[in-house]
């Protein structure tokens, strides 16, 4: 018990160091434009890591994630276009209006699990892409929400690129660290009892059903934290933001940098971003590329990036003792 | 109201309704046997698309004998596919397979882009076919029906083959009970790649017979592998004839309600098919399996 306290201690303060890391690199010269990749990166690792809650640690595969995202986008988008920019006010508003969608829609969709459960909330994910393109008076169809304001932090105006980038940082460093302790404690042990075998986990007492509910609207609610950010970043949304390739997405984010581990997603997320710029500007085939790359991680790395890089660490860890 | 609209609308829907069949009874086949998700049988579906124009442009040959050999070329694609990627994996979860062919879906398409662009290419229908016949008043394109019943002949053909042949009775059992299947000595790995194989040629026979017709684009798969995905969960996983219902359900459903309410009608579908799966996970008409 005693070195998971130390360690979860440890990587908590790594993941300090490494935002004020991040938080100096605008300051050190970095690029204007790297700093927009990072912020898009680091708005992603959020959105990774609440899926990771879901399929990592609960074992639900979802194939509708692009909607928690793109819902919480919406609605921040949304009030702070026609109320006030505020940005802890939308965000209030975002994770109210997710939440309930989450409350009802997760009630329902988690009577079931595994494949069933991932078509499922594809479908989901569609109704409400579809919703978006046909409610014109609200979501603007296929053109989309645009003209959201910069957002204002206790009354002061969120500036576009270092300010907005090192607001991103903190979001996501509370995240991490929140997430972190939620895994560690008896709640995420019990998500992962579950995720190991459900029907064990029911027969010594655990409310399976309550359970997998609740991880899916903190779930939801993380990505319509993320949803939130982009919204003010882009400064607008599409109805493609609920489209189910960005479902695909962001499942190729968590699984390419390691399921159940929250540090993986955020690396694959970042990883992602940087890759699909790359691979965009430098190979006509950047879809290819980028299947072969998942095809390649799924079949042969299940554990992805966080588990090569905990390998290597492992081996070296031990060489030296 | 309009009846000529409505009536054209519904013959719409059974053209779309008879295509969406073919690629749907091949996701639920291989649903049926493998448990396998394919989220790449819309590539293929496009596969069958540029296959096409493949032959006709690189061979010079005409359309009919480039629509009977677009699906034969990509048969050996899939089995290969199959091999490579599914096989390995088939002791995984579930799950592993459906995010594998995710990938596949992503490389493929991504091939097509590079070696033909993301142009859009739209066929002439070929000649005898090219004019319009007069149904009830309406101008009709003669190629839909055509295509139509073409379409529906083969998958009458798919259904005769599962029901009345030796290999037909393998894959039915598999179905049924996979374990007790392979107890009494069927193959079950072998079936799987044909039966994926055979699958995916009927979806590229699709893209191809639906080229004058819908286009030919590198996406062009995606908006029917989401409807096959609905059909077949209409109808309940590995189900045949369920699957053909819910195949035109969901034709009849866009075309229509496609009409009056616009983009409505979709999110109406979706929301009924996820209740459907919710409440009746053996698929709405019976006997199919999800869990």
């Amino acid at each position: 018990m005693k070195t998971g306290a130390r360690t979860s201690r440890a990587s908590a303060l790594a993941a300090v160091a490494a935002a004020g890391l991040l938080a100096v690199l605008p300051f050190l010269g970095a690029a204007p434009f790297t700093i927009t990749l990072l912020t898009e990166a680091l708005i992603f690792a959020i959105w990774a890591m609440s899926l990771d809650l879901l399929v990592g640690y609960t074992g639900l595969v979802t194939f509708g994630h692009a909607a928690a995202f793109g819902l919480g986008s919406y609605a921040a988008g949304y009030f702070a276009r026609e109320v006030t920019a505020d940005f802890l006010a939308s965000l209030l508003v975002a994770q109210v209006v997710v939440v309930a969608v989450a409350l009802t829609i997760g009630f329902v969709a988690t009577r079931v699990s595994g494949v069933a459960f991932a078509i499922i909330s594809l479908c989901i994910a569609q109704v409400l892409f579809q919703v978006a393109v046909a409610w014109r008076s609200v979501t603007e169809g296929m053109d989309g929400l645009v003209g959201v304001p910069l957002p204002k932090l206790l009354g002061l105006t969120v500036d576009a690129g270092t300010e907005f980038y090192l607001l991103t940082i903190l979001i996501v460093l509370a995240v991490y660290v929140g997430l972190s302790r939620l895994v560690e404690s008896p709640f995420g042990r019990t998500l992962q009892a579950i995720r190991t075998n459900e029907d064990r986990a029911a027969a010594i007492g655990i409310n399976v059903r309550l359970h997998k509910w609740l991880a899916f609207i903190l779930s939801w609610a993380i990505a319509g934290i993320g949803g939130t950010l982009m919204v003010f970043m882009k400064a607008g949304t599409t109805p493609m933001s609920l489209h189910w390739s960005e479902s695909g997405n962001v499942l190729v984010m968590a699984i390419f940098g390691g399921l159940g581990t929250l540090f993986g997603p955020l690396i694959g997320a970042v990883a992602f971003v940087f890759l699909r710029d790359e691979f965009t500007t430098r190979f006509e085939a950047w879809q290819f590329a980028f299947g072969l790359v998942f095809v390649v991680v799924v079949l042969a790395f299940p554990t992805g990036l966080a588990g090569i890089i905990t390998h290597v660490w492992r081996s070296l860890w031990r060489a030296r003792s | 109201m309009d009846w000529n609209f409505v009536f054209v609308s519904i013959l719409n829907g059974v053209v779309y309704g008879a295509f969406l069949l073919l690629t749907s009874l091949g996701l639920s086949l291989v649903f049926g046997l493998g448990r396998v998700v394919n989220f790449a049988h819309g590539a293929l579906y496009a596969m069958g698309g540029y296959a096409l124009i493949a032959v006709m442009r690189g061979a010079g040959a005409g359309y009919w004998p480039a629509l009977v050999l677009a699906p034969l070329l990509v048969v050996p694609v899939a089995i290969a596919i199959e091999r490579a990627t599914i096989y390995p994996i088939r002791h995984r979860h579930d799950i592993y397979t459906l995010l594998v062919t995710f990938g596949l879906s992503f490389m493929i398409i991504g091939g097509i882009e590079y070696l033909w662009g993301t142009g859009t290419t739209l066929l002439k229908p070929p000649p005898p076919f090219t004019g319009t016949v007069d149904i009830l008043g309406n101008q009709y394109p003669l190629y839909r029906i055509l295509a139509a019943g073409v379409s529906l002949l083969i998958s009458a053909g798919v259904f005769a083959v599962i029901q009345l042949t030796p290999i037909g009775l393998r894959i039915r059992a598999i179905t049924d009970d996979a374990g007790m299947a392979e107890a009494l000595g069927v193959n079950t790995k072998w079936l799987l790649t044909l039966v994926f194989g055979c699958a995916a040629g009927l979806a590229a026979f699709a893209g191809a017979l639906g080229a004058p017709i819908f286009a030919i684009h590198p996406e062009m798969g995606m908006n029917i592998l989401l409807d096959s995905f609905l059909a077949v969960i209409l109808g309940g996983l590995g189900n045949l004839p369920g699957t053909a219902i819910g195949a035109f359900v969901v034709a009849l459903t866009k075309s229509i309600g496609g009409g009056y309410i616009a983009d409505w009608s979709l999110a109406l579908l979706f929301a009924v098919v996820a209740v459907a799966l919710i409440f009746r996970p053996t698929g709405v008409f019976g006997r199919g399996r999800v869990a």
